[in-house]
């Protein structure tokens, strides 16, 4: 049983973001992470090897050269090598686009699990894991909050509405997983420095068979501007009053916007 | 390429959720600027017997995919094949909703975008603003040239208002079989129901959320007298979800439920932005903490400074007075 982990570098969740001049997002002055959410990922599947379930776990990201600090900080926590696929032609890469090289580059790897986070920080779509299932013709499992595997079978647990469901799909497929499924866990000295000899291997997009035409400029959407909003009012405070009066206060201030 | 707009509609016991009645007014107003059709395409257990009903809320057709109740994503290759070519197709920005999307984008090569604040059409050119960086950037996008359409976009619940009071019944049909597709292997093996009812809060048009300062399942006690006295619904940061003084199903934020209510009323709730992120397009934001810097003090549009055990039972009882004692 082969996992990988996609997992993508991200600009710290408490960096000042902006976007430059060309509407892409500024990602060189700012402190770059392991996207928070692809650190359960990669706990989890660290647990799978730990537990003897899985033989081999294996990274891959899609990013700026820089990325490669991603995948030497995951080495660092456990598994056993990584790829990068960073090309000129991916800069502003949209979802569609960033989906389609995973894909591409999952072909290669040929896992029997591609393990990823529920949400990457910086995009608001959880869109790649379904994508990339699609694209490779593979079953989804999504949301999981706690993963098995099992004779050739995957298996997730996911809240529903009123409790939660057990979700079953046969491999290989495309799993992701919630922030329940476990601290990420810390960086060993000992594996910071197991890490540095571990294979980590940079392919251009030829070297995963996909041409820069074929990927449409890398984004099926355009931005076409980006403004700050119309100011909106500053915050309205209600401070050192009795409990009376702030309640009045506060029914005053929401009959006022017809909240009640 | 057709003008029609394709939306979303799951069920659940033969009922429409929420998100399908207001993804129809959003695909109604569109269908206005394309001169197309507004089309549902349903799935859900109930899902045949529901879907002419969606007629009264704007459908002109409805296309059921499926009437079950295996996990969403089983349904994309037969809505892959009933949307293609469509203009826009809208989903719900739920768990479900995504999973769908983004096979459609991956299948057919589609464009996508997230929540969406607003859209429309500029001739067949759709236009989407959407708040980003934590809402300090408002953009406005659209399609890449030459890209295929549908385009996918993702709708927030309490973006678009139901139509009411309408009274058409849609043509129904049922989506033609695909072929076996693996994404339709995924089985539901067991269910369990934890809690008492069912919460769907991403519908809820007031919100009073707890954190951390609530302190447990009693405090969680007040605040859901509160939300009753407004007519509400309780959720909670990840904090208290942790705790265990909530159910999961009511945690707001990245990991949790993104919602987009009237009114948000936080209490105990520091307001990190990973809760932030779940509850930044709520229409107005009001925050009872005491702690005079705190971080949710800095977006909220109200910030009372004080402790919520003093003034969330005060608050509750002039409510309920203002709205004649009966809550
Ligand atoms: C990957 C990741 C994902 C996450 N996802 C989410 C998510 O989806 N949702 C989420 O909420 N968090 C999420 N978090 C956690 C988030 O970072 C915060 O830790 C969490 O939101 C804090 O919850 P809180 O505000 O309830 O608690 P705290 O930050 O501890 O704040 C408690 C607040 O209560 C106030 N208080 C205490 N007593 C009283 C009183 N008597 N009266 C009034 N005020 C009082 C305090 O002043 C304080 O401001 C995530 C974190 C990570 C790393
Ligand atoms: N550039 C990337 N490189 C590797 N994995 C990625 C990349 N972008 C997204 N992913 C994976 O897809 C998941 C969901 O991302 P998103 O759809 O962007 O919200 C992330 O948690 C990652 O596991």
């Amino acid at each position: 049983m082969k996992i990988v982990v996609c997992i993508k570098q991200v600009p710290a969740t408490t960096a000042d973001k902006r976007y430059e001049a060309d509407l892409t997002l500024d990602r060189a002055s700012v402190d770059t992470v392991i996207n928070p959410l692809d650190e359960y990922a990669i706990e989890q599947a660290l647990r799978l090897l730990d537990d003897g379930n899985v033989d081999q776990v294996v990274y891959l990201s899609m990013g700026p050269e820089p990325a490669g600090e991603a995948l030497r900080r995951a080495l660092a926590m456990g598994g056993d090598e990584a790829y990068l696929v960073t090309d000129g032609a991916l800069s502003g890469a949209d979802e569609w686009a960033t989906a389609r090289v995973l894909a591409s580059a999952l072909d290669r790897l040929s896992p029997d699990v591609a393990l990823m986070g529920m949400a990457s920080d910086d995009a608001k779509g959880s869109l790649v894991p379904g994508a990339v299932a699609a694209m490779r013709n593979v079953p989804l499992l999504s949301y999981g909050a706690e993963v098995w595997l099992q004779d050739g079978k995957a298996k997730i647990r996911r809240l529903n509405a009123a409790g939660y469901d057990i979700i079953e799909a046969p491999t290989p497929l495309v799993v992701s997983v919630t922030d329940q499924v476990g601290e990420p866990r810390y960086a060993s000295l000992k594996g910071i420095m197991a890490a540095k000899r571990k294979p980590l291997e940079t392919w251009t997009l030829s070297d995963i068979g996909l041409s820069a035409d074929e990927l449409h400029g890398a984004a099926l959407t355009r931005m076409t501007s980006a403004e700050p909003p119309r100011t909106k009012p500053p915050t309205e405070r209600i401070d050192n009053v009795a409990p009376d009066e702030a309640a009045t206060r506060i029914a005053d201030w929401l009959a006022a916007r017809k909240l009640i | 390429m057709s003008n029609d707009i394709f939306f979303l509609a799951e069920f659940a016991s033969g009922t429409p959720q929420r998100s399908a009645l207001e993804l129809a007014a959003g695909a109604v107003g569109l269908t206005q600027q394309s001169g197309g059709q507004a089309v549902a395409l349903a799935y859900g257990a109930g899902a045949s017997g529901g879907a002419a009903g969606l007629g009264a809320f704007g459908a002109s057709r409805v296309v059921v995919l499926a009437d079950d109740d295996r996990p969403a994503i089983t349904v994309a290759p037969a809505a892959a094949q009933a949307a293609a070519g469509c203009l826009v197709l809208l989903a719900p920005a739920t768990p479900n909703g995504r999973d769908i999307a983004a096979a459609l984008v991956g299948r057919l090569n589609l464009p996508a975008f997230g929540p969406v604040t607003a859209l429309s059409l500029d001739g067949s050119t759709l236009k989407v603003e959407q708040a980003t960086l934590q809402g300090s950037v408002i953009t406005v996008s659209q399609p890449a040239d030459g890209a295929a359409t549908p385009s996918v976009v993702l709708v927030l619940a309490n973006t678009f208002t139901p139509i009411e009071g309408g009274s058409g019944s849609a043509e129904v049909s049922e989506a033609a079989s695909v072929a076996d597709d693996p994404l339709a292997l995924a089985r539901v093996v067991e269910s369990r129901a934890t809690e008492q009812a069912a919460v769907n809060l991403e519908e809820a048009s007031v919100i009073v959320a707890g954190g951390r300062g609530v302190g447990g399942a009693e405090g969680f006690a007040t605040l859901e007298e509160l939300a009753r006295a407004l007519g509400g619904a309780v959720g909670a940061s990840r904090a208290a979800a942790d705790a265990g003084w909530v159910p999961y199903q009511l945690q707001i934020g990245q990991t949790g439920k993104v919602v987009k209510p009237a009114l948000y009323l936080g209490c105990g709730i520091s307001g990190a932005i990973q809760h932030r992120v779940g509850m930044q397009t709520a229409e107005n934001v009001v925050a009872i903490n005491k702690d005079p810097d705190a971080p949710i003090g800095e977006f909220a549009d109200l910030f009372v400074v004080g402790d919520l055990f003093a003034i969330v039972p005060k608050l509750t009882e002039e409510i309920k007075r203002r709205k004649g004692g009966g809550g």
